[in-house]
């Protein structure tokens, strides 16, 4: 499965300070691709996303209330909820464009999450696999 | 301003199934102010059908551009250059500026990427109301400024109905009566036995019983027109 398997993450610039290297456990390619700000990150992003072959979406962005910019990780947060209405309408389960508040500048907490949506997306794909 | 909704995708890909290249395109006017049919949603949809349709092994160019306006032929101008080099195009504009490009470009196929629903107010964001029918013969003056014909549920001249509870609507309860209302605010004013006064049958034909509406003003015309 590995290099078959494709998860993006898309998140904020200054949540966190994870690279590639600190979820290289899991398998498949992981790409991350970072943002001034999750508030920046359009639906547009997560489509483009899945068209370049990533099976499963993550938008992270701060917690509430830490948002430099105020507000910009909740309107990521309804960013990724009109993503799911598009890719249900198209056919791609919903469940595979979640949006993540992580704590500011923790990269453990950033990395677990990514480690759980993995294992969450890796059980869609194995479902689907068998089916 | 005209409300409008973006028409479900899978209809949007039905009707562009046999082509390889379209334009999906905006209009800056009512559309994207109600963000159904502006820069980003034209950006959203064109990402949308190219994704749709690479996962269904058909592959689709997707062109995007936004139109000042597409109710103006002055403004529907630059999609000329569209012509021989896309399939079709989805308008996000309104019903009108899908008739437009319609009749101006007959050669060109259109489809509409939008839902037209209703002249609405935008009362918070992402929250629009309907006030206005467009029914062609105004009779807000007798009203307090509120309209029954398009805010009351029955259309009723000479409301509230026998349903209205507690100043709401029978038929959606969530709305109030708008005839409740309006005998409110004329009461409020002192002018409530104006209500009493018998009205004139109003006039439907501006509102489409009497066909096509068209309207002419010649003062603003030269050239007959062209």
């Amino acid at each position: 499965m590995k290099n078959s398997f494709q998860i993006t993450i898309l998140c904020c610039n200054y949540t966190n300070l994870a690279e590639r290297e600190d979820l290289a456990s899991l398998l498949g390619k992981i790409e991350i691709k970072r943002y001034p700000c999750s508030g920046h990150i359009e639906i547009t992003d997560i489509l483009r996303a899945f068209k370049e072959g990533a099976k499963a979406v993550m938008v992270a962005g701060c917690s509430k209330g830490t948002c430099h910019n105020q507000k910009g990780s909740e309107r990521a947060e309804k960013r990724v909820l009109g993503a799911k209405k598009i890719l249900e309408e198209i056919g791609i389960e919903p469940e595979r464009v979640e949006m993540f508040y992580v704590s500011r500048l923790d990269s453990g907490d950033f990395v677990e999450k990514a480690k759980a949506f993995y294992q969450r997306v890796l059980s869609l794909e194995l479902k689907e696999r068998a089916q | 301003m005209i409300i409008a909704e973006r028409r479900p995708i899978p209809e949007i890909l039905q009707n562009i199934e046999g082509y390889e290249k379209v334009l999906v395109l905006g209009c800056r006017g009512c559309v994207a102010v109600c963000s159904a049919g502006g820069d980003r949603e034209v950006a959203i949809l064109a990402e949308a059908l190219r994704l749709a349709r690479t996962l269904s092994g058909k592959p689709l160019e997707v062109l995007e551009a936004t139109f000042i306006r597409q109710c103006d032929p002055e403004y529907l101008e630059p999609l000329k250059k569209y012509k021989g080099e896309v399939e079709a195009v989805v308008s996000l504009a309104c019903g009108v500026g899908v008739n437009l490009i319609a009749d101006l470009y007959p050669e060109m196929r259109v489809y509409p990427g939008v839902d037209t629903s209703f002249y609405g107010a935008n009362l918070s964001l992402g929250e629009w109301v309907e006030k206005c029918r467009g029914c062609g013969d105004c009779i807000i003056d007798k009203t307090a400024g509120l309209c029954p014909i398009a805010r009351c549920a029955k259309n009723l001249l000479n409301g509230p109905c026998g349903g209205s509870q507690g100043g709401r609507c029978e038929v959606r309860k969530e709305m109030p009566c708008i005839w409740h209302e309006i005998v409110e605010r004329m009461k409020r004013r002192g002018e409530l036995e104006k209500l009493m006064e018998i009205w004139e049958p109003k006039d439907w034909r501006p509102a489409g019983g009497d066909g096509l509406r068209v309207r002419i003003r010649d003062d603003l015309r030269l050239n007959g027109g062209n």
